[in-house]
């Protein structure tokens, strides 16, 4: 403000840049931004050298929110590192659920019954809208636009009710067991998801009037954070990011899991790689997990949601009470934890954010030898410097926001 | 739609909120009353599959059915359950000396329940367990019974996933 | 999976397509191959990863353009023919069950000849959607592997985050710090040496205001 230089009638107004930059060079400024930062929704820390307006030089720092998840893993019974995956993303947890699990039961070479795959779909899909509402919400507040934000979020509230209503908790899931899942889906589940995604849905839709025409939203998005669709895949980049590249590149779509092979769905991409195709790629993506509950929901077979496989997956809780080898079967896996064959195994889900993969690696025993998470959100974040050197200081806020870092599962 | 005239999509923007707020507003007026949940007062209505704290269930006869058989605190991933087992001379011939749980660590997995094979500890509706001190976070035995016609909301639930 | 004993020296025809084609291209780069679970790896030697990699990832027919992943495993106390001796199979199991269920205390498991550690990369093409996993064993007295950072930029934070983990130094990367933990933070916590309940000293705040009297809470 009262910047003596700023008065001095030699210095140019505007035209000639670098003259100005010249006489008027002061050190670059350095900008701590977060870790605790209201737009930084996850704790990361970003210090930034600004000239001005604009970033010179910046260096992304993330780890706060670092628990030990793979050490923990590497103690616990293949069973008990179910609830810490719900820990990952905890705003889609359920998709982290059926990663781990089906990490799992690829070393143990288990097939799950159709049902309890549907079973996952829906679950995994609801968890999914809530993540893309929340991300959505929260860079929508971010850039000052408040009601959109309280608009998915009350979205988000209807799909985390359909989550409890399924498995009994909102956040912390639970949900998928190795070779089934926890609990069939209650009764009038169906019509009750329905209407509750649509009314989600109408919600989604007044906020989409509210940000994608608006020209302020627009200024801000379109054309930040641009990466080009090499630059995205060589660092590493997957999810809506990759996908708003023109990459096609979904794990639902190239390496087919569950049923994802017979639903019948779009992946939406986007050509210009900047936040704006982030931000459309992911409200494309909305309508599309709805349509593949109801299709789930149509096709739901019945039978049984665990798979009848005694090396792992617990007896059925009526046949433990009256029956003596279900009993000892019960004792010896949560006891032993189910004895895993040696080996390795890669898998990959398609989370919200991007591939979600767990490599597992198993000496033999009831506990993984190793557990490792390849976490989407940290690779997304590892180009965040590149994105933003060069950029606007402004313009650290969409592109951040729309990374969707989450911290539990980038610091894992 | 997306080159839309500026002026016309902060209008329609203004025209989305403006409807949120009538709507909210002549709902109001007409009584409605489930903007917030007043908590003390009021609670919510929650589904039957509500995971809450995990509690002993209490027979009949006023003792646990649990007979320290210690398949819980083997499944506990944050080993937040204590037992001491002891011998009686019921039919059951074991019964829990001292059960504890810290419910400090307690995460409310539902996987302790799931182990037992008596169904002896279930997870309760019980959701509301903050105390003001760490001592008060650690529940023993007699605090966690819960007799058994209490939580039949959450017995009748998990016997529909008996035979799966 | 029943197939693993005879894994290590599978049948020409056994062999998987990708698999077929990767050693074709790379030759004799290839130590071991083996193709489990649905999964391929290949094995080769630290010195050549970084040949192997900018083959694997030029070649046309194979272009492994995506790495999804890179970490290390630590094989402190098993043996080299881990994943098809079934006696260790054994031993393992049976050392989990003599294990006290709440054990906190760290009993070392003696160390063999073979390397301790492998890193692992995890590669994957956009183009023909092939997931390929390559292994390098890493000895322990000279925990060092030429890093890939050229290749693929985000290896960056991935090698950073094994350095971090498990104290193996990428040679070459720009910026090799930790990423998690910080600076003074003593070892490296996913060595299998290293406790789970394992306590570090505390570190005296050196900042600006470190010699400022404390304020009274
Ligand atoms: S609910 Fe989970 S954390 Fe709590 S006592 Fe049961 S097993 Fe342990
Ligand atoms: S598993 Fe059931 S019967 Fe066994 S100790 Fe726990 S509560 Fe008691």
């Amino acid at each position: 403000m009262s910047d003596p230089e700023q008065k001095n009638p030699a210095a140019p107004t505007n035209g000639s840049n670098a003259r100005a930059m010249e006489e008027l060079h002061t050190p670059p400024m350095r900008l701590q931004f977060g870790p605790s930062h209201p737009a930084t929704h996850g704790t990361v820390k970003i210090t930034l050298d600004l000239e001005g307006e604009q970033v010179v030089w910046s260096e992304v720092e993330v780890g706060y929110l670092h628990r030990g998840f793979e050490k923990e893993c590497e103690t616990g019974y293949y069973y008990q590192n179910i609830p810490y995956t719900d820990r990952l993303n905890y705003s889609s947890p359920i998709l982290n659920n059926v990663g781990y699990c089906m990490a799992v039961e690829k070393l143990f070479g288990i097939v799950t019954p159709p049902r309890c795959d549907y079973l996952r779909v829906i679950g995994g899909e609801l968890s999914r809208l809530a993540d893309h509402m929340l991300c959505i919400g929260a860079s929508a507040m971010e850039l000052a636009a408040f009601t959109p934000m309280l608009y998915l979020i009350e979205g988000r509230e209807l799909m985390l009710d359909l989550v409890d209503a399924l498995c009994g908790a909102r956040v912390t899931t639970n949900f998928v067991r190795i070779g089934g899942v926890s609990a069939d889906m209650p009764e009038g589940f169906r019509e009750f998801a329905i209407e509750r995604i649509d009314k989600a849905l109408t919600l989604v839709e007044d906020a989409n009037k509210l940000l994608t025409n608006n020209p302020v939203f627009r200024r801000r998005m379109e054309g930040t954070g641009y990466l080009s669709p090499k630059d995205l895949v060589a660092w590493g980049v997957t999810g809506p990011m990759l996908r708003a590249g023109g990459v096609p590149y979904d794990i639902r779509r190239v390496h087919p899991y569950l049923v994802y092979g017979d639903l019948d769905f779009e992946v939406p991409v986007g050509e210009h790689s900047d936040n704006f195709d982030r931000y459309l790629v992911r409200m494309a993506e909305i309508p599309q997990s709805r349509s593949m509950i109801v299709q789930c929901f149509d096709k739901l077979p019945g039978g049984p949601v665990n798979a009848d496989d005694p090396r792992v997956r617990w007896p059925a809780k009526g046949r433990v009470f009256n029956r003596m080898e279900e009993l000892i079967d019960q004792f010896k896996l949560v006891t032993e934890g189910g004895m895993a064959p040696v080996g390795e195994v890669y898998h990959a889900v398609e989370a919200a954010n991007g591939e979600l993969g767990f490599y597992i690696v198993s000496d033999g025993t009831g506990k993984p030898w190793k557990c490792r998470c390849r976490a989407p959100s940290f690779s997304n974040m590892s180009p965040l410097s590149k994105m933003i050197t060069g950029g606007q200081l402004a313009d650290v806020v969409p592109t951040f926001g729309m990374i969707n870092m989450i911290g539990g599962e980038c610091d894992r | 739609m997306s080159n839309a005239n500026p002026l016309l999509a902060i209008l329609s923007g203004l025209w989305v909120s403006t409807r949120h707020f009538l709507r909210n507003l002549s709902r109001f007026a007409r009584g409605r009353q489930d903007f917030a949940i007043h908590f003390p007062e009021q609670r919510l209505v929650q589904p039957p599959a509500l995971r809450g704290m995990p509690v002993l269930v209490q027979m009949d006869n006023g003792k646990e059915r649990c007979v320290a058989c210690g398949l819980c605190e083997w499944a506990c991933p944050t080993t937040c359950i204590t037992i001491y087992p002891a011998e009686t001379t019921d039919e059951v011939e074991r019964y829990p000396q001292i059960f504890d749980i810290d419910m400090a660590r307690c995460m409310f997995c539902g996987l302790c329940e799931e182990a037992c094979p008596e169904e002896a500890i279930v997870m309760s509706r019980q959701i509301e367990i903050a105390s003001y001190s760490r001592r008060g976070s650690l529940w023993h035995k007699q605090d966690l019974l819960v007799p058994v016609n209490q939580l039949k909301t959450r017995t009748d639930y998990l016997r529909r996933n008996y035979d799966r | 999976m029943t197939a693993d004993n005879n894994g290590e020296k599978p049948a020409a025809p056994a062999l998987p397509p990708l698999l077929r084609k990767v050693i074709d291209r790379l030759g004799a780069i290839v130590l071991e191959h083996k193709s489990a679970q649905g999964d391929d790896r290949i094995n080769v030697a630290r010195e050549n990863i970084l040949e192997a990699a900018r083959m694997l990832r030029d070649d046309p027919e194979l272009a492994f353009d995506l790495l999804l992943d890179v970490t290390a495993i630590d094989y402190l106390g098993q043996p080299d023919d881990f994943e098809t001796n079934l006696q260790v199979w054994d031993q393992n199991r049976a050392s989990m069950r003599r294990q006290p269920q709440r054990r906190h205390e760290l009993v070392l498991p003696p160390r063999g000849p073979n390397p301790r550690f492998a890193v692992v990369y995890h590669l994957t093409s956009t183009a023909h959607l092939h997931v390929l996993r390559v292994k390098c064993r890493v000895p322990e007295d000279d925990p060092t592997i030429p890093s890939v950072t050229s290749l693929w930029p985000g290896a960056n934070w991935l090698e950073r985050e094994t350095y971090d983990m498990y104290g193996i130094r990428f040679e070459g990367h720009p910026d090799l710090r930790r990423i998690y933990l910080y600076e003074e933070f003593v070892g490296h916590p996913l060595r299998k040496d290293y406790a789970k309940h394992g306590e570090q000293p505390i570190q005296e705040y050196v900042g600006p205001g470190a010699k400022e009297p404390r304020r009274p809470h």
